[in-house]
């Protein structure tokens, strides 16, 4: 028993889901729902079409090459089960997908920080453009004009005073 | 060849139904309309034709009977003796015989017939005619039904008789009845012929296969054979003479060393010299069955004697007994390897070997040097061979182990598994986790490279890649991000408010509208300037100074006119008031019109027969993600 690889969006195929379609050159593709089979017939190019894995990895959207990739792979000679080995093979597998989820993540918040800077630029372009909207240029000026006189009042009669 | 197509002769129908056939036949494939009123020639033409169909369909029927028959002149002469024992030559070809007569016959009938009806001259005349000849052909065949009768017996046990190949390598049983001729062929072959404690089970000849040294032969089981002259015999012994005579066979003769078959040896003895004539030309072996009960060494003095008297003539004496299968093996050896000898030496006698032989060269590679080199055969081919010739107890299979434990058997093919360490045998081998193949990550050296990765994973880790890098901002930027927000909404807003508006009209530039006070003051106060007591400021100031607000008057009862010309106008009542006695009934017809208006003015249409559809294709229907389902429904 096997969970396949769906071969145009890449996601996993359960048993018992999904269509197996055998072409005439032998060459068999199987699919996870209709959504792909469909996709398929319409002779779609996985590697163009935005939302699947194919596309996101060919244009660079998701961590491609990396070690922990290199654990998950297809052999093609089967090993004879020692129970050791499969032993150490479960837990491995449990820590390789923790590394390799995180080094995804990290790889995904690379590439949107651009994204953080461009739209600090851009709040900072817009106050200053278009402030007005919100706030009067001399917003508060006439009450601190009236503080500073008072303040100034007030200095010139402790001046007075003193002067007395 | 006649020799194998005894299963493919057509069913022969019984008179009646062969009569049925035709006639039906004729109905259906012929033109079925005529009338009176029809050419004469046309009429005559429809029924010349029905009766020369009828002849045409009898024909081509009774003719195919007599090519599918076999002629017995033409076969293998072991089949046309077979088939006259048991069927009786003369009767055959007598039945046979009738039958072309009464095709003849029928021919004959036709071809009269039809010349009569060309002188038919009315659709009467000509109906009673082919009446007549149809009648005719019918009658001759009802004459010949016992023929077909037994024409068809014929055919069914014809085509259930086993298919004896007289020309390939054969052996032959005979012997007295209950000897062991059928327990020996079904040893020897897959053959399962009734083996029964009576005499006569096997009743007709029986053919079984089997393979040595790489070659197919074939063993004839007779039925047994009684001491008499050859003018008593019936048909069933009549079978296994005729298998004798013809077939060019290896002969084994059966006989019983226990007499359990109710004829002592003395009688099977001189049964074998009275068909010794039988046996001329033919490889001769005699088995000496039933051994399990008594052995030749076991037997009396006479008996013994005449067993060394044909083993002095040279004919072997092999002990067996199909019960314990000893000697069966040695039987079956020794027949076929002295029927080979004598074909090869018949063939080599012949005059076509001649040409095989010229042309056949054995090719003697000459010795190159001193050194032995001999075949070589593997250890296993020989452990095989051996196998092979001995019969070995089979080693113990799983059904044998089911048997043995009946209820309690559990297949489980694991113990068969070849693992390093055989407890783990019954494990139960995890396949997936959390949507991975276990499969794929299987490597022996998966611990080394499993620390290389952590290893590298705490480097990185150290060096900071994983740091969260939310920069703490410092409040500027902060505060700018906000004040970004609030004038994002802003512009919103104002956005939305322009939409509303829903201004009729060109657009006039800002200054020709006039700006309310209270708007101004409310707008500038929002945008944190300071609006209270503003009544000295300019702009309240110019407000008053202009001209004060022209108030729309309330219209009431005017005086009534003094001029004429307007006075019809005014004694009218205006259209909502006509014909409405009191407000009751004002207020009534007010709340009509407004409800008959009101859903047009919800939708926003300019009246009833506005049927303008604003967006044929709404995009919430037509447009949107296609999640994991189908295209029904979004």
């Amino acid at each position: 028993m096997r969970i396949e690889k769906c071969y145009f969006c890449s996601g996993p195929v359960y048993p018992g889901h999904g269509v197996m379609f055998v072409r005439n050159d032998c060459k068999s593709f199987r699919f996870c729902r209709s959504k792909c089979v469909k996709n398929f017939k319409k002779k779609r190019n996985p590697r163009k079409t935005r939302w699947t894995k194919a596309f996101r990895k060919s244009a660079g959207k998701e961590l491609t090459v990396d070690n922990c990739l290199e654990f998950e792979k297809r052999r093609n000679t089967p090993v004879k089960y020692n129970r050791e080995l499969w032993d150490k093979t479960v837990q491995a597998m449990k820590k390789v997908e923790e590394i390799k989820l995180k080094r995804q993540a990290r790889f995904i918040m690379n590439r949107l920080k651009k994204g953080k800077q461009l739209e600090k630029e851009e709040a900072i372009n817009e106050v200053k453009k278009n402030i007005h909207l919100i706030r009067a240029p001399h917003a508060g000026k006439a009450k601190r004009m009236e503080e500073k006189m008072v303040q100034k009042l007030q200095e010139d009669v402790d001046m007075g005073d003193e002067d007395l | 060849m006649a020799l194998y197509n005894f299963k493919k002769i057509m069913v022969v129908p019984t008179a009646k139904d062969f009569i049925d056939i035709t006639l039906s036949k004729t109905q259906r494939k012929t033109p079925t309309v005529v009338h009176k009123h029809y050419q004469i020639h046309r009429i005559r033409q429809f029924y010349m034709r029905k009766v020369k169909f009828t002849q045409q369909s009898y024909h081509d029927r009774l003719s195919q009977i007599l090519t599918d028959f076999p002629k017995l002149d033409d076969i293998h002469p072991f089949y046309a003796d077979l088939m006259n024992v048991l069927y009786d030559k003369d009767h055959y070809k007598l039945a046979l015989g009738q039958i072309n007569i009464a095709k003849n016959l029928i021919d004959n009938v036709a071809k009269d017939y039809v010349r009569l009806m060309k002188y038919g001259d009315s659709l009467y005349r000509c109906k009673q005619l082919k009446r007549a000849a149809l009648g005719r052909m019918c009658t001759i065949l009802k004459r010949q039904k016992s023929s077909l009768e037994y024409l068809e017996q014929v055919r069914q046990h014809l085509s259930r008789l086993p298919s004896i190949d007289p020309s390939t390598r054969t052996l032959l049983l005979c012997g007295y009845p209950n000897v062991g001729k059928s327990s020996f062929i079904n040893k020897v072959t897959r053959a399962d012929v009734d083996v029964q404690p009576y005499a006569f089970t096997t009743k007709s000849l029986f053919v079984g296969h089997m393979d040595y040294r790489y070659l197919r032969w074939q063993v004839v089981d007779t039925p047994g054979i009684l001491d008499h002259p050859l003018e008593e015999r019936n048909t069933i012994e009549m079978q296994a003479i005729t298998a004798l005579a013809h077939l060019r066979s290896a002969v084994l003769y059966v006989m019983d060393l226990s007499e359990q078959c109710g004829h002592t040896l003395g009688q099977q003895a001189e049964l074998f010299n009275g068909i010794r004539p039988l046996f001329a030309n033919k490889p001769l072996l005699i088995v000496a069955n039933k051994c399990d009960v008594k052995k030749i060494s076991e037997l009396t003095e006479e008996n013994q004697k005449i067993f060394s008297d044909l083993v002095s003539e040279g004919i072997p004496v092999i002990e067996s007994s199909t019960l314990t299968e000893e000697g069966v093996m040695q039987v079956k050896t020794e027949a076929c390897d002295r029927l080979l000898a004598h074909r090869v030496d018949t063939k080599m006698k012949g005059k076509k070997v001649h040409d095989v032989l010229n042309r056949l060269h054995l090719a003697m590679p000459n010795k190159r040097d001193e050194r032995e080199r001999p075949p070589f055969i593997p250890e296993g081919a020989l452990q095989r061979k051996r196998a092979m010739e001995v019969d070995q107890p089979k080693r113990k299979t799983e059904r044998d182990i089911e048997l043995e434990m009946g209820d309690d058997y559990v297949l489980d093919l694991q113990k068969y598994w070849d693992l390093m360490n055989s407890e783990e045998k019954q494990d139960k081998i995890p396949e997936v986790w959390e949507g991975h193949n276990i499969a794929d990550y299987i490597d022996p050296s998966i611990m080394t490279k499993l620390e290389e990765l952590e290893r590298e994973e705490e480097l990185r880790e150290r060096a900071g890649e994983y740091d969260s890098d939310e920069d703490s901002e410092d409040e500027e930027m902060q505060e700018i991000r906000v004040l970004a927000k609030q004038i994002k909404d802003k512009k919103q807003m104002l956005i939305v408010e322009s939409k509303e508006k829903d201004k009729h009209g060109p657009r006039m530039p800002r200054t020709a509208t006039k700006v309310e006070r209270k708007r101004l003051e409310k707008e500038m106060g929002a945008l944190g300037l300071d609006m209270d007591d503003k009544d000295e400021s300019h702009y309240a100031l110019q407000a008053r100074r202009s001209r004060s607000l022209v108030r729309k008057r309330k219209r009431e009862a005017s005086a009534p006119p003094t001029s004429r010309t307007r006075s019809q106008s005014a004694s009218r009542p205006p259209r909502d008031k006509s014909g409405l006695r009191d407000t009751k009934m004002m207020k009534k017809a007010k709340t009509m019109m407004k409800s008959s208006q009101r859903d047009m003015n919800r939708q926003g249409k300019k009246g009833e027969a506005d049927r303008h559809v604003f967006d044929l294709k709404p995009k919430h229907l037509l447009a949107g993600k296609r999640k994991s389902g189908t295209n029904d429904y979004r």
